[in-house]
């Protein structure tokens, strides 16, 4: 099926297999390798891409469903060398080990506070739920992004997640 | 994706049902996807022809009317967490949305695709059930409507036949307003199905359990009174539902827990 869709501002237009995932595609036929595959089911997030301002996993998205969508991936949050001030702050505050997981986490970030400029601890905590990290303990992620808002309460105390 | 399928994206309700009745045994019905696309991967469902119900006009309708508060199949888990109507009229929608995996799936996720799975663990069932909302069943010789309390028919299982899918959710405007909380049991945030979940509805002095997770289907229960004690509603309750032991957890412990949310349910909901 011939799909086009907006990624990262740019335009494509392409044939891709009905059976392909969004996933996939982005990888593979665009090359934009920055988005990962953890489980492929949808547990993982690592695979979180924003499409029509909405994470998702676009690992359970298939390529032809995102016809006509406007996606952003990991790849368009850095202006050449010059990181995003998301990116920023999670390098700021060590919310980086091995990185498997950033992109996603990142892009979960993104849309928090494309809809809550100055989200609450708690808030950052449910917007990442869906997005395991098996390096940081997901503290410094959360304090990465209190840093980077502002927030008062700049703790990354983590009860249940 | 392990095979081969199609792709089909109908653009009107009447040419779903066409597509549909025309695929009643190779065809799938796609909706979040967030049940079906890992289903396939993982060699569980293998349609020869995937229907994606998202594209026709009206598919993602929410709306307030008269009749209540109707939900296309389209419409997303964060979608009615996003509704004011949803938000306003019937918190206890919301409290079992928000309840339901983590949020890329919630944003992915669809209310009806929820029920129509007819997992006994659906976190949207619960609601529907106590709030006594209907399902509005579309094919392509015409419609039917009916009541969630009788709409789960199994373990995966509903009473829709081949060729028919679920074209709408009704929550009756009688039901808005009711209060009620849903408890969940789950080892972390965002991603357990539950291991037992109690909802508890009130409304103008009537009193509305639902479980899930506690018997092949999602259970109403709607003997319990006012007039009951604590105990009284917990064994209820308990009488109502059949749990059994699995990975998630034991029998016995799944009763125990359901006894406690049903008192603290009893206790709290004012």
């Amino acid at each position: 099926m011939r799909i086009q869709l907006t990624v990262n501002g740019l335009g494509y237009e392409r044939d891709c297999a009905e059976h392909r995932t969004l996933l996939r595609f982005l990888r593979e036929d665009l090359g934009l390798m920055g988005t990962k595959e953890g489980c492929g089911m949808g547990e993982c997030g690592a695979c979180t891409v924003i499409m029509n301002g909405r994470a998702v996993n676009s690992c359970m998205v298939l390529a032809v469903e995102a016809d006509g969508a406007t996606i952003r991936t990991i790849e368009g949050e850095a202006d050449g060398p010059s990181l995003s001030d998301i990116q920023k702050a999670f390098e700021r505050n060590h919310a980086v080990q091995c990185g498997f997981c950033t992109a996603g986490m990142v892009m979960s970030v993104k849309e928090l506070l494309s809809e809550h400029p100055k989200p609450s601890a708690d808030q950052v905590k449910e917007a990442i739920e869906g997005n395991f990290c098996r390096c940081t303990g997901y503290t410094q992620i959360v304090e990465a992004v209190l840093d980077l808002t502002g927030s008062p309460e700049k703790k990354g105390e983590l009860e249940h997640v | 994706m392990v095979y081969e399928f199609r792709y089909l994206a109908p653009r009107t309700a009447a040419e779903l049902a066409a597509v549909l009745d025309g695929h009643k045994d190779d065809g799938k019905l796609l909706a979040g996807g967030t049940d079906l696309i890992p289903s396939i991967r993982n060699g569980i469902m293998k349609p020869k022809v995937v229907i994606d119900l998202k594209k026709y006009s009206g598919a993602d309708r929410l709306s307030y009317g008269a009749d209540g508060l109707s939900i296309g199949p389209a419409v997303t888990i964060n979608d009615i967490l996003r509704s004011k109507d949803a938000r306003e009229r019937y918190p206890v929608l919301c409290d079992c949305a928000h309840e339901l995996a983590s949020h890329q799936i919630r944003n992915r996720a669809t209310v009806a695709g929820n029920v129509v799975n007819a997992s006994p663990c659906s976190d949207m069932a619960p609601a529907l059930l106590c709030l006594g909302a209907k399902a509005v069943i579309r094919s392509a010789t015409g419609e039917r409507v009916v009541p969630f309390s009788q709409f789960f028919a199994g373990v995966k299982k509903t009473v829709l036949a081949p060729g028919e899918f679920l074209s709408a959710i009704v929550v009756p405007a009688e039901s808005a307003g009711a209060r009620g909380r849903y408890l969940k049991l789950k080892r972390i945030a965002g991603h357990d199905l539950g291991i037992v979940g109690v909802l508890m509805t009130r409304r103008d002095g009537e009193l509305r359990f639902a479980v899930s997770s506690a018997a092949p289907t999602p259970v109403l229960v709607d003997s319990v009174t006012v007039k009951d004690s604590a105990d009284e509603a917990a064994r209820k309750v308990l009488a109502s539902v059949s749990p059994i032991s699995d990975v998630r957890g034991t029998k016995e412990y799944r009763e125990h827990m359901i006894g406690v949310y049903a008192r603290r349910l009893f206790t709290e909901v004012k």
